[in-house]
């Protein structure tokens, strides 16, 4: 999706975000992502200054947070496309570590694959070294259009970020096919945005 | 469970100067062994180093430690620019190892040059066992076969590659164009090689400080009235230009401000 992406021709203007969108997407964070409670997002999405948004394409919105000082920048924190989940950009997850966002994590042989921007392989996510939430009574592990954060065996910090194309409990049993579709990921063109102006 | 405050608070990540990806991810970089390795033992401990180099190296089960199969125990202090250049000549080109005092002289103080120059011609550079450990060179064919995934091979790296650094010395040139007969409007251009400045900031400060219109047009900035030694003197002080990066167009030749 943003594979290629360029701040200075790709965006149009910004718009201050209403805040009952704001809203929307405070709670939508919080019901895909329990483990981010409404206090953590409120430091982050704070009533004044308010979000502002950037349209890329006609579906596409970049939410960004503007920076004080050097005048123009606005950083991007959230992007979501069409009606689709609200996700983090790897900057942002990268900064605040200790966030819990729904993640995944893919086997190493996956990483180079991914970080040409190819969509993640079931195969990726079940064999050793993947991980995915378990599927039990309690609720099913992650459904098909659930935004997700994706790391790779054996490093620490975040790789990518998609939404799921199957559920969880699909990609256990087919084990074929595209698992996760890659929306951004370390290196792509929003990677290298730190401010738009 | 971590408090509101710690999760919220910023962490100040690191990411590689040259490849842009965290440290973790350089070894997906397609110049990884050029420009990564290079940033990384320069800007990062050398636990942290070890640590990053770890998947793409053999020893990674601490063989650095286990000095006692392979030979001399690690060196207590990275190499100078000389030893590097022996290892680099007696591995490639033994016969030059007379002239490396000659090529010392010569590149005294571009040492990064004159690796990049070597790297080019001959590939890349001997270990240095500070931070490979005593064990690294042979063993690193054996690590292709038993990795899991070739990193090594170059070919299947998608990462970052590392950033252009376009050498951009910082050069701006002052200049006054006659508009009509009494007007005149003062040219500055290469504003932009200035680090840290954006345009627009610069053309604002301008026009606040002569108190005439300023705008920004491809990358030049313009300022209407004339303003030569005053536009130079506020670069240098306000905006920490050196003088000598300054020059004024007096009557076609470019001198540089004092």
């Amino acid at each position: 999706m943003f594979k290629r992406f360029d701040s200075s021709n790709d965006v149009s203007t910004s718009t201050q975000v209403k805040s009952s969108v704001q809203r929307g997407i405070k709670s939508q964070i919080t019901t895909s992502h329990p483990s981010v409670t409404e206090e953590i997002l409120d430091a982050f999405l704070p009533k004044k200054p308010p979000l502002v948004q950037y349209k890329i394409g006609p579906h596409l919105m970049l939410y960004c947070k503007q920076i004080e000082g050097s005048g123009n920048g606005d950083e991007p924190i959230f992007f979501q496309h069409r009606d689709g989940p609200i996700l983090p950009t790897l900057k942002f997850v990268h900064k605040y570590p200790l966030v819990e966002f729904t993640k995944v994590t893919v086997d190493r042989g996956a990483i180079p694959y991914l970080l040409g921007g190819a969509n993640v392989m079931c195969p990726g996510l079940t064999n050793v070294g993947g991980e995915m939430p378990a599927d039990s009574d309690e609720g099913p592990g992650l459904a098909k259009g659930d935004g997700v954060v994706i790391y790779a065996e054996g490093k620490e910090s975040a790789l990518a970020v998609g939404f799921m194309k199957m559920s969880s409990a699909d990609i256990r049993k087919k084990n074929k096919g595209t698992g996760i579709e890659l929306c951004h990921f370390i290196g792509d063109g929003l990677w290298d945005t730190e401010e738009i102006n | 469970m971590a408090s509101v405050e710690e999760i919220t608070t910023p962490v100040a990540f690191l990411y590689c100067g040259a490849c842009g990806m965290p440290p973790e991810y350089c070894s997906y970089s397609p110049n990884y062994e050029t420009h990564c390795i290079k940033w990384l033992k320069k800007n990062v401990s050398p636990a942290d180093f070890l640590k990053y180099t770890a998947s793409s190296n053999s020893t990674a089960d601490g063989g650095e430690e286990g000095g006692e199969d392979a030979g001399p125990p690690p060196p207590s202090e990275p190499w100078t620019t000389k030893e590097r250049l022996v290892a680099f000549y007696t591995k490639y080109q033994p016969d030059k190892l007379d002239g490396i005092d000659g090529i010392l002289e010569k590149y005294a103080g571009k040492e990064d040059k004159l690796f990049n120059a070597l790297v080019k011609k001959y590939g890349p550079e001997p270990d240095d066992p500070y931070y490979y450990g005593a064990g690294s060179g042979d063993e690193g064919d054996v690590a292709d076969k038993m990795g899991a995934l070739d990193v090594k091979d170059t070919k299947k790296r998608r990462g970052a590659a590392a950033k252009k650094v376009k050498q951009v010395d910082t050069r701006v040139v002052v200049q006054k164009i006659s508009r009509n007969r009494k007007k005149a409007v003062t040219h500055v251009v290469g504003m932009d090689t200035v680090p840290g400045i954006k345009l627009k900031e610069a053309s604002k400060a301008f026009s606040k400080r002569f108190a005439g219109s300023s705008s920004v047009k491809d990358k030049e900035i313009i300022i209407q009235g004339d303003h030569l030694e005053d536009v130079a003197e506020m670069i240098v002080n306000k905006f920490g230009v050196s003088g000598e990066c300054v020059f004024l167009d007096l009557d076609g030749e470019f001198v540089a401000f004092v």
